[in-house]
């Protein structure tokens, strides 16, 4: 299990994940930024589950869960989700 | 327009928040009027944010000592004390038409009730994205806002007069707060009313501050009313649920 800490403009987003053959066999977001719809959070973790844990593929699933659920989170952007992942994924 | 403003209460964390959600819910079903009320915690308690781990963000051991509740909010952003005889809670419910789509745009509209309120309290006050207000350039009050079934639930604190240092043994703060320094300067970024003003008012005089804050930045009228027994019985359903360990573990 590696857990991370990364404070975006709005709130820190902390992760917590497991790594199997490099993607992502388990993750849990939890912070105090906000997101709308509140629920579209688990389909964030969902999203992420299979996806390797580097730079260009975890922007692509984020960028594909922004579409697919048209969530906001004010002043969090993708890279800052993308951001706390991957030093989740570097401890 | 005209919108519904209901008595000063003082409830437990679990019915605060599910008299939040009834009225939400009843808004969005056209069986409650838009409203704004007011209200103060007892006992104490700790709210956190409906993203929020409470491992993470609450020394359980230290609330159980002090007696303070701990409570899951249905909206986002962080974990905030509610003193007992120090804070005052606000809520505003409406129809998501009655407020702008963008988030940012529509926090700005509701929390320039409270930046009206707190001028009328003396103090110089100022709104600040996505959901904070400044009293004389250090934060006084922030808020949370979600919107569901076409509905939008605003809450927030007032600061008047907390026990910070009680607030800082509950909560526990970021390593990445810390390296912002967070600690060593949040007395110089958060204020209270009781230290602006050299005064603690009383929880009906910010009451009636902010509500006619409220009138003038919404355009509206507020009329004094009482929560309906459908509202009522909605919240007592809620209840159970906020008052749960599973939804207080969610995160």
């Amino acid at each position: 299990m590696g857990y991370a800490e990364f404070k975006a403009p709005k709130g820190v987003i902390k992760v917590e994940l497991e790594l199997t053959n490099d993607a992502i066999s388990q993750v849990s977001i939890s912070g105090d930024f906000f997101m709308y719809p509140e629920d579209a959070l688990e389909r964030l973790e969902q999203t992420l589950v299979g996806v390797k844990a580097d730079r260009e593929s975890l922007l692509a699933a984020v960028q594909r869960f922004y579409g697919s659920t048209g969530a906001q989170t004010p002043m969090v952007e993708p890279e800052h989700w993308v951001e706390a992942i991957l030093r989740a994924a570097g401890e | 327009m005209e919108w519904r403003l209901l008595p000063l209460r003082v409830d437990d964390a679990s019915m605060s928040m599910a008299i939040d959600e009834a009225l939400l819910k009843l808004n969005a079903e056209s069986k409650s009027p838009n409203t704004i009320r007011f209200w103060r915690w007892l006992p104490s308690t700790v709210s956190i944010g409906c993203f929020q781990s409470v491992e993470r963000e609450v020394d359980l051991e230290v609330a159980k000592h002090h007696g303070v509740d701990v409570v899951r909010r249905i909206t986002g952003g962080g974990a905030v004390f509610h003193d007992h005889d120090g804070e005052l809670t606000y809520s505003v419910v409406c129809k998501q038409g009655d407020v702008p789509d963008d988030i940012i745009e529509s926090y700005r509209l509701i929390c320039g009730g409270l930046v009206r309120g707190f001028e009328r309290l003396g103090l110089r006050a100022e709104f600040k994205p996505v959901n904070d207000v400044l009293g004389n350039g250090k934060k006084i009050s922030g808020s949370a806002q979600t919107r569901r079934w076409g509905s939008v639930l605003q809450h927030g604190t007032v600061l008047i007069a907390p026990d910070m240092r009680l607030m800082f043994e509950l909560l526990r703060v970021s390593p990445e707060k810390i390296s912002d320094k967070f600690i060593a300067s949040v007395f110089e970024r958060v204020t209270t009313i009781e230290r602006e003003l050299g005064r603690k008012p009383s929880f009906e005089e910010v009451k009636e501050a902010m509500s006619r804050g409220f009138e003038k930045s919404l355009g509206l009228k507020l009329s004094e009313g009482e929560l309906t027994s459908d509202e009522v019985e909605l919240a007592s359903e809620l209840k159970p649920k906020y008052a749960s360990d599973k939804w207080l573990r969610k995160r």
